[in-house]
């Protein structure tokens, strides 16, 4: 076999392409049309889309286009020798448009105070602003991320491969934020400006049996907007007619970690493990205690908080098959962050207006989390095997209700395959969530109804289970797949907060491959969510209870086509997603009332298609249908609460197409012959 | 890996890929020299010098390019998907003998390894661009198993997977990782802070699940509820906090718009004051206001 030379192999040299160059019309403004894609403004978009590469004795060069004239673009290149080195360089943008039909009277000052209307006389009420529905101006909210990396590999010997990869991600734009003025709130745009350095660099060793890696990880952030100030439109108190909160301060995060594995012959054992530490520092200037030049406070204790947090990750797994029949599997896993800051004494100044005579402490909160799991499963033929396995997890916390909290899960499967057409698997099992107890103490401590058992620290019992079928039969061109899947958690001993909650999910996919050249596929999903609670007006046994029911459907059908001859090319694709949330409580104080069903109902289409009329020239076009209406009760209008100033968006209900046609070159050589 | 005793074997095909091609030479079979399989000046390439060409990956194939009797049926070569009559585990160990040490530390053992999954579930290596590897059609691929979560990204709450600007791997790692879930972060905070880093601190005044586990308050495959938020505020609140006073009243249709409109209901409720739930830096900000 060494002497193969491979005559008729017609490896791959020179120049290929393919570019689509286009125009689309979008029919309508819609700015959750747009969100992630870009298609936010109606009218007309200019777009190119394109692959390529470059390939010259063992060197090659990729690259990637997309969707260039939207705010959605991807730029996507890698270069290099194949099995020494490769170059890779990306730029990618991704909007995120969230709202158009909000409106605000803040604009925004060149030192980035949100500023009032000039002339606005503040009133204690929306409805009392006289000025309000004259200053109102349009702000659509919706941010922009841009990530540019750079990367490398090297393989300066056999058994060594060198990585490194630097990512910077932007975010710009404008985001909500709502802040309160003592008794009352305003929406405020928000204007952001965030960007992240990543750093991921290594060195990774590979023989037959041991794989290492060496492996740093950093991440920067740095904002550029870290606190936010506004003037008040509510009447206050004097001096509080400027308001400040700070926002995310810049933070860094460094982690070290190795990562090996060691393939042992004895046994057909694979033992592998993991060790990171990591440290993250924020250590960002306080803005003061308050503005308001009336309020007396201390002196903070220090210019910043010189937090500190440490991370440990540290991990053991150990898979061995001792006999073909049978595979047994152990890992072990610790997560630990423990938080370094200091603790220290701090003034209590509510927004900016008086100071409330409190002194408070910090609380750096850590845990550590140990888990561990045993499985193993038994083929007792090739066509029928079982499964079994055993998990157990501790948590450890500080400074909250429970400091100690243990799950034990047991779980079995099995997989039976009767036939080459038919695949059956099912699996179910049941865990326990106990704790230590539940301090009272401290939950009286921070303000809590005794009773109240919050549900990520409460005791917990679950049960779930999935079935999952694939059937696809040899003679015929059919395929189908389901699986449904529940789980059930009851939180028994929680008197006040979540008592339980089910989950029910069943899918279903058809697919049909109707010819060579034709396909049809047909998907079910449907996701329904329930929820109790119980709540409690006065310290002491519930009074209140809401049930909650959070059904999903999604419907997806299409199909794709390709005559025989090659020159044309179809593909349709629609969805349709139904969501509805029913919300009913029970109360001592009011009785029973629901609340009206929060509806979201989604129609998405896509067509695509393209017709070669020669070799290299072909012709495109795409559709783009979507139908979006939401009803949800939350969104409201400036002036419909007394006391928060809203932004005023509407639950969104559109109705656009993007219909678009284009042309399509292809460079190089289209058909692959065999050399001569 | 070619070797001179491999060409002594007596079940390899006579010329090696030219042997192949004399019956595969659809444009199909032959994409695959638009992909780096069919590298020959890279060693390690299964078209590289001294390497066994297609059976590097199909296996020895002289019994099936060798001469049958008339209704004899050709001996099969390995060949790869889940019709085939080759084992998983034998098509994942063709791959893995050369791409051992790029799927990482935790492969054996992972959930994509304990129930089975081929390597050529995932991947089309024949394919001049494989899918799974292009952001814009990975979650299709994924999504013909994991059947729950393409449903999930459909609600309208969701990360951008169905509009192909996001992918699984984003947050997962296929080929496998210790972390549950197969996350590709140490944790799952450490997954969500690789995009939402402003989110990291640590803050001076945290909210303790939030450090812990952003899961506790959302569904990152999507929601029915804005934020992706696993319940509609003010009750997701109401399901940890009961302190005395606003925080512990009910708030039914009495508080909506067209009743008596209520702040803790309607807007960003428990939000409309207390919106730096992530955390505050404020020296004043205990109350996650500022």
């Amino acid at each position: 076999t060494s002497d193969w030379t491979c005559e008729s192999c017609p490896f791959e040299q020179g120049y290929r392409a393919e570019i689509d160059a286009g125009a689309t019309n979008v029919s309508d403004e819609a700015a959750r049309f747009g969100n992630y894609t870009g298609y936010d403004e109606d009218g007309a978009y200019a777009d190119v889309d394109g692959h390529g590469s470059y390939v010259n004795d063992g060197y090659r060069l990729d690259w990637t286009v997309e969707d260039l004239g939207l705010d959605s673009r991807v730029v996507e290149l890698s270069m290099g020798k194949q099995g020494v080195f490769e170059f890779r360089a990306g730029y990618r943008e991704l909007p995120f448009r969230r709202f158009d039909t909000s409106s605000t009277i803040f604009s925004r000052a060149a030192d980035g105070t949100l500023t009032l209307p000039a002339g606005w006389i503040p009133a204690s009420t929306t409805n009392q602003m006289t000025q309000l529905g004259s200053s109102l101006q349009q702000r659509v909210v919706g941010t922009d991320r841009q990530i540019v990396d750079v990367g490398a590999d090297w393989k300066p010997a056999e058994m060594f491969r060198l990585f490194a990869d630097f990512r910077r991600q932007t975010r710009d734009g404008i985001d909500i934020s709502s802040a309160g003025s003592y008794t009352q709130a305003a929406f405020l745009p928000r204007w952001v400006d965030h960007e992240t350095d990543q750093v991921d660099a290594g060195v990774q060793y590979r023989s037959d049996a041991v794989s290492l890696t060496l492996a740093y990880y950093g991440s920067f952030f740095t904002n550029q907007n870290p606190s936010l100030t506004w003037e008040t439109p509510f009447l206050t108190v004097p001096g509080a007619t400027t308001l400040r909160a700070a926002r995310e301060p810049d933070n860094d995060f460094s982690q070290i970690s190795l990562a090996g594995k060691y393939r042992m012959a004895a046994g057909n054992t694979v033992v592998a493990f993991l060790v990171a530490s990591g440290r993250g520092e924020q250590n960002a200037d306080f803005v003061p205690y308050t503005i308001n030049p009336d309020v007396v406070t201390t002196a903070l204790p220090g210019t910043s908080l010189d937090a500190e947090v440490n991370t440990v990750n540290y991990s053991f797994t150990v898979t061995s098959r001792p006999i073909s029949k049978l595979r047994v599997k152990y890992g072990y896993r610790y997560d630990e962050r423990d938080n370094k800051t200091p603790i220290s004494d701090w003034d209590r100044v509510i927004v900016d207006a008086l100071s409330s005579g409190e002194i408070e402490q910090n609380v750096p909160y850590s845990y550590d989390r140990a888990h561990m799991t045993v499985s193993g499963e038994y083929a007792f033929t090739n066509k029928f095997r079982l499964a079994a396995g055993y998990e157990w997890k501790q948590i450890n916390r500080d400074y909250q209700e429970v400091a100690e909290q243990t799950t034990e899960l047991g779980w079995g499967q099995v997989r039976w395959r009767p036939t080459t057409w038919l695949d059956l698997r099912a699996k179910g099992g049941a865990s326990r969530r106990g704790i230590d107890r539940y301090n009272e103490t401290t939950a009286i401590s921070l303000g809590q109804n005794p009773l109240m058992r919050k549900y990520n620290l409460a005791y917990r019992y679950r049960e779930f289970g999935e079935v999952v079928a694939a059937i696809s039969p040899a003679e015929l061109p059919l395929s189908f797949s389901t699986s449904v899947l529940f789980a059930d958690d009851d939180y028994q001993e929680s008197l006040v907060g979540l008592n339980g909650a089910e989950e029910f999910r069943i899918t279903a996919d058809l697919s049909w491959a109707v010819s060579d050249n034709a396909s049809i596929y047909l998907v079910y999903g449907q996701d329904k969510i329930d929820a109790h609670q119980t709540g409690a007006e006065q310290f002491g046994f519930w009074d209140w209870s809401a049930f909650h029911e959070d059904d999903f459907d999604h419907v997806g059908v299409g199909m794709s086509w390709r005559p025989t001859d090659g020159k044309f090319d179809f593909s349709l694709d629609y969805n349709r997603g139904n969501g509805e949330t029913r919300i009913a409580l029970d109360s001592l104080s009011g009785g029973p009332s629901s609340l009206p069903d929060l509806e979201s109902t989604l129609d998405s289409a896509n067509v695509k298609a393209s017709y070669a009329f020669s070799e290299r020239w072909s012709g495109t076009f795409h559709l783009r249908y979507e139908r979006f209406e939401l009803k949800d009760w939350a969104l409201v209008s400036q002036t419909t609460l007394p006391t928060i100033l809203t932004l005023g968006a509407q639950p969104y209900d559109y109705d656009v197409y993007a219909v678009g046609i284009g042309i399509r070159y292809r460079f190089g050589d289209g058909e692959i012959t065999l050399a001569e | 890996q070619a070797t001179d005793e491999g060409a002594e074997l007596p079940d390899y095909s006579r010329k090696g890929a030219d042997t192949c091609f004399q019956c595969h030479d659809d444009q199909a079979t032959l994409a695959v020299f638009r992909t780096k399989h069919a590298m020959p000046q890279d060693p390690n390439s299964p078209f590289g010098h001294g390497q066994l060409q297609c059976e590097a990956c199909h296996g020895p194939a002289g019994d099936h390019a060798g001469r049958v009797r008339r209704g004899q049926e050709r001996p099969a070569i390995l060949a790869f998907g889940s019709m085939s009559t080759t084992s998983i585990a034998d098509q994942n160990a063709y791959c893995a003998a050369c791409h051992d040490a790029d799927t990482g530390f935790a492969w054996h053992g992972s959930a994509h390894d304990d129930n089975t999954v081929a390597c050529s579930d995932c991947h089309t290596m024949h394919n001049e661009r494989d899918p799974v590897l292009a952001t814009s059609t990975q979650a299709e691929v994924c999504f013909d198993c994991h059947q729950q979560q393409r449903t999930q990204s459909m609600k309208p709450y969701a990360h951008p997977v169905r509009q192909g600007k996001m992918a699984c791997t984003s947050c997962h790692s296929p080929h496998g990782d210790t972390t549950e879930r197969l996350l590709a972060g140490s944790t799952v905070n450490g997954t969500c802070y690789d995009c939402h880093a402003e989110l990291r601190g640590p803050y001076l005044w945290e909210h303790a699940p939030v450090t812990e586990d952003c899961n506790s308050c959302h569904n990152p495959h999507g929601s029915t509820q804005p934020g992706m938020l696993s319940m509609r505020a003010p009750m997701l609140c109401q399901s940890c906090h009961s302190q005395d006073g606003h925080p512990s009243v009910p708030q039914d249709a009495g508080g909506l718009a067209s009743n008596i409109p209520s702040a803790l209901l309607l807007g960003q409720s428990c939000l409309n004051c207390h919106d730096q739930v992530h955390g505050s830096n404020h020296p004043s900000g205990s109350k996650l206001m500022r």
